[in-house]
């Protein structure tokens, strides 16, 4: 990291000589991910961990790669995909028919649901029926959105996205409720500490996979990470990781 | 719920890490934003023809659009048209962002500067046998620093702090470690209160070093 | 050594002057004297071109110069032969009065830094502020300040020396220190023009002394011709007003 400072404008040349070089087969993947999503990719004492690093880790050995994770603002990392600098994106993504339209999936390696959490005590609304006039907070660029849009058939449900700080808000009793998986969102109410409670069952089936972009390199290596997939969910490791992470099997 | 104060000291160490890159961010974006603020404000001042008119609307498109804006041009938009600039990496582009933004809004200052010197002293100058670019370097710029210090200090604090949007490029710098500390220990108030911290520590030291160059700048005014 | 030809200068509709001839021989003081607004120091500032006149031509020793053809290196030129003393004194405030006078030394003439200074240090005792070299000029009297900015002017040993109202920004008390560092020069033969409200000075320094209203050189003369038996009506009703000589 001091290098940089000293040869910045050199750097600067070379770098744009070298830009769009070949994208031949190589070992070096990269795994684009926020490090803010608890407990799928998060930074304790400046080290990147997390249930989605440790798929990776995993993944990297059975398929021989050095496997190099970046970290930029969840807002950031589809950019960082189109634009090449990651080879996928292991933060949750769910598969959508617009998002599949783009990239190429792996096959989902977790199962989950959309959760709707309220401020504890909260008694008018207790299930996606009563959010008629309500304002629900939804993390930008996430999926969520689109399928609270689905659900508001009469457009009375006020969607307020987020780029930090969601839960708070919720806490604070300044929105009503918000939607995000319901992984985390047990994993949020159980050590954030704020007066937080699920309401109704999750709804939705959602199914996260890793994209990459529709390309000869893409092509290869979800291939090659959903033979590692299939390998690990036969062999144990798959389920092992998750119970590791959530106590219990997520993965299907 | 009480103030983890063990907790927010324990980050101090790690935030301190990362710190080199901000404020790289920040050090390298002064020096490239300065030279090409006096480069337009120069260009402005002389109204070259043509150059003038690009300077204006270099300015106004600066300063007229969000910086995290112009980062995502650069860094992901850029690259679509241009896929040259793939090879862009996050710090760099941080850097070149950060300096053509505040360029646009450092150039007026020192414009403003400049055109406040009393005109006898360009006339002085010219008066001894000196080039207008001998004028503008040996008696007007150094008078028009003393005038547009705390303007430019203000832009680079400014700028420090705006280097935390160079997270959504990818580099972690200390507000994204904050973050993302915060994310997994869920202690937010404590985060945030130190990387508060650093961020004022920083801007206190190069307002001392301000008040350094002030007073040494003042030197020929004092009675 | 010093020729202007038909100089004419407008600003707009306004003419401000127009065809004045002007010779000026070596060593001559000459009072350039008249009503304000008159465009004397227009005409003064359009000799170095801090103005650039319309039309003309000015000569001073080999450099000639067609005015409104006027290159680069002709104006340059022009500038290194003449000096001028502003009404502001206009020193440049960055730097001690000992910089002031070395600077066109060093930046124009390419000196090194320590002649420069030692020419500097002989032009601060030869103008009366030896112990002021190290002054900013923000700690310096006007009447001082002036004389710092006649020392810069005289440190490029210039041809021609020209003042714009030298002493008419000065407090009464400095007046006097000013014009006698003038008369110091004139004594040596520094070719001069001065314009000035100064009348003693006129009469008792200038070899010559020109008139000028409405954009010309109305009367000219030596001083004792001017002073006691101006021709002009319009010249003897200005003395009649300036009657404190």
């Amino acid at each position: 990291m001091k290098g940089r400072t000293v040869l910045l404008l050199l750097t600067l040349l070379v770098s744009i000589g070298v830009g769009g070089a070949s994208l031949a087969a190589s070992t070096v993947v990269k795994v684009g991910m926020s490090g803010r999503y608890f407990p799928f990719t998060f930074v304790k004492q400046d080290e990147l961990q997390g249930f989605e690093v440790d798929l990776w880790n995993e993944i990297g050995k059975r398929n021989n790669y050095e496997v190099e994770f970046v970290t930029a603002n969840f807002s950031g990392l589809f950019g960082l995909l189109e634009t090449g600098r990651i080879d996928t994106i292991s933060n949750q993504i769910t598969i959508t028919p617009e998002r599949s339209a783009k990239y190429l999936f792996t096959a989902p390696y977790v199962i989950d649901g959309a959760q709707l959490v309220v401020k504890k005590g909260n008694s008018e609304i207790r299930g996606l029926d009563d959010l008629d006039g309500k304002t629900v907070g939804v993390n930008l660029g996430s999926n969520y959105e689109q399928l609270l849009r689905d659900l508001d058939t009469k457009g009375t449900i006020k969607i307020k996205t987020y780029d930090t700080g969601i839960e708070h808000d919720v806490a604070l009793g300044r929105t009503d409720a918000f939607v995000m998986d319901r992984l985390s969102t047990m994993q949020l109410i159980k050590k954030a500490n704020l007066p937080l409670e699920p309401v109704g069952e999750p709804f939705e089936r959602i199914e996260n996979a890793w994209p990459f972009v529709d390309n000869d390199r893409g092509t290869q290596l979800r291939d090659a990470v959903n033979r590692a997939l299939e390998a690990m969910r036969a062999d144990g490791t798959l389920e092992a990781i998750a119970v590791k992470w959530f106590d219990v099997d997520i993965t299907q | 719920m009480g103030f983890d104060l063990q907790y927010m000291l324990s980050l101090m160490p790690i935030l301190f890490r990362y710190l080199g890159i901000t404020l790289g961010m920040a050090c390298w974006g002064l020096v490239f934003s300065l030279i090409l603020a006096v480069v337009l404000a120069l260009v402005r001042v002389y109204r070259l023809p043509l150059l003038d008119q690009l300077s204006q609307l270099y300015i106004s498109f600066f300063r007229g659009t969000p910086l995290l804006v112009q980062l995502f041009l650069l860094y992901y938009g850029l690259p679509q048209i241009i896929p040259l600039f793939v090879g862009l990496d996050a710090f760099t582009a941080a850097v070149i962002g950060l300096s053509l933004h505040f360029a646009a809004y450092k150039a007026e200052s020192i414009r403003a500067a400049i055109i406040g010197i009393d005109r006898s002293q360009r006339e002085a100058g010219l008066s001894i046998g000196m080039t207008e670019m001998q004028a503008m370097c040996r008696i007007i710029l150094p008078q028009a620093t003393r005038v547009a210090l705390p303007s430019l200090m203000n832009y680079f604090i400014d700028m420090i702090k705006s280097t935390s949007l160079a997270f959504t490029l990818g580099v972690a710098e200390i507000m994204a470690k904050a973050q993302m500390e915060a994310s997994s220990s869920f202690k937010f108030f404590e985060a945030f209160l130190a990387v508060a911290l650093i961020y004022w520590g920083m801007v206190l030291l190069f307002t001392q070093l301000q008040n350094w160059a002030e007073a040494r700048l003042n030197r020929a005014y004092n009675q | 050594m010093i020729q202007i030809r038909n100089l004419s200068k407008a600003f707009g509709d306004n003419r401000v002057f127009s065809g004045i001839d002007l010779d000026i021989a070596e060593g001559e003081i000459v009072a350039l004297i008249g009503p304000s607004g008159t465009g004397k120091s227009t005409f003064l500032r359009c000799i170095n071109f801090l103005e650039q006149a319309d039309s003309g031509n000015i000569r001073i020793d080999e450099v000639s110069v067609i005015v409104h053809n006027a290159r680069r290196a002709d104006i340059l030129a022009l500038r290194r032969k003449t000096g001028f003393v502003f009404q502001n004194y206009a020193l440049f405030a960055h730097m001690t009065a000992l910089q002031n006078i070395a600077e066109g030394l060093i930046t124009v003439r390419g000196w090194k830094k320590l002649a420069a200074h030692d020419r500097a240090r002989q032009i601060l005792e030869d103008i009366g502020l030896g112990d002021k070299g190290d002054h900013y000029p923000a700690a310096l009297s006007g009447g001082q300040q002036q004389r710092v900015g006649i020392g810069r002017a005289m440190a490029l040993d210039a041809r021609l020396l020209l003042f714009d109202e030298p002493t008419s920004s000065l407090d009464p008390e400095w007046v006097g220190e000013v014009l006698a560092l003038m008369q110091k020069l004139a004594l040596r033969h520094q070719t001069m023009l001065v314009v000035t409200h100064e009348m003693q000075f006129a009469r008792n320094i200038a070899d010559r002394v020109i008139f000028m209203a409405e954009g010309r050189f109305v009367e000219q003369g030596k001083p004792a011709e001017i002073f006691s038996s101006a021709r002009d009506v319009r010249l003897r009703k200005f003395l009649n007003q300036v009657k404190t000589y």
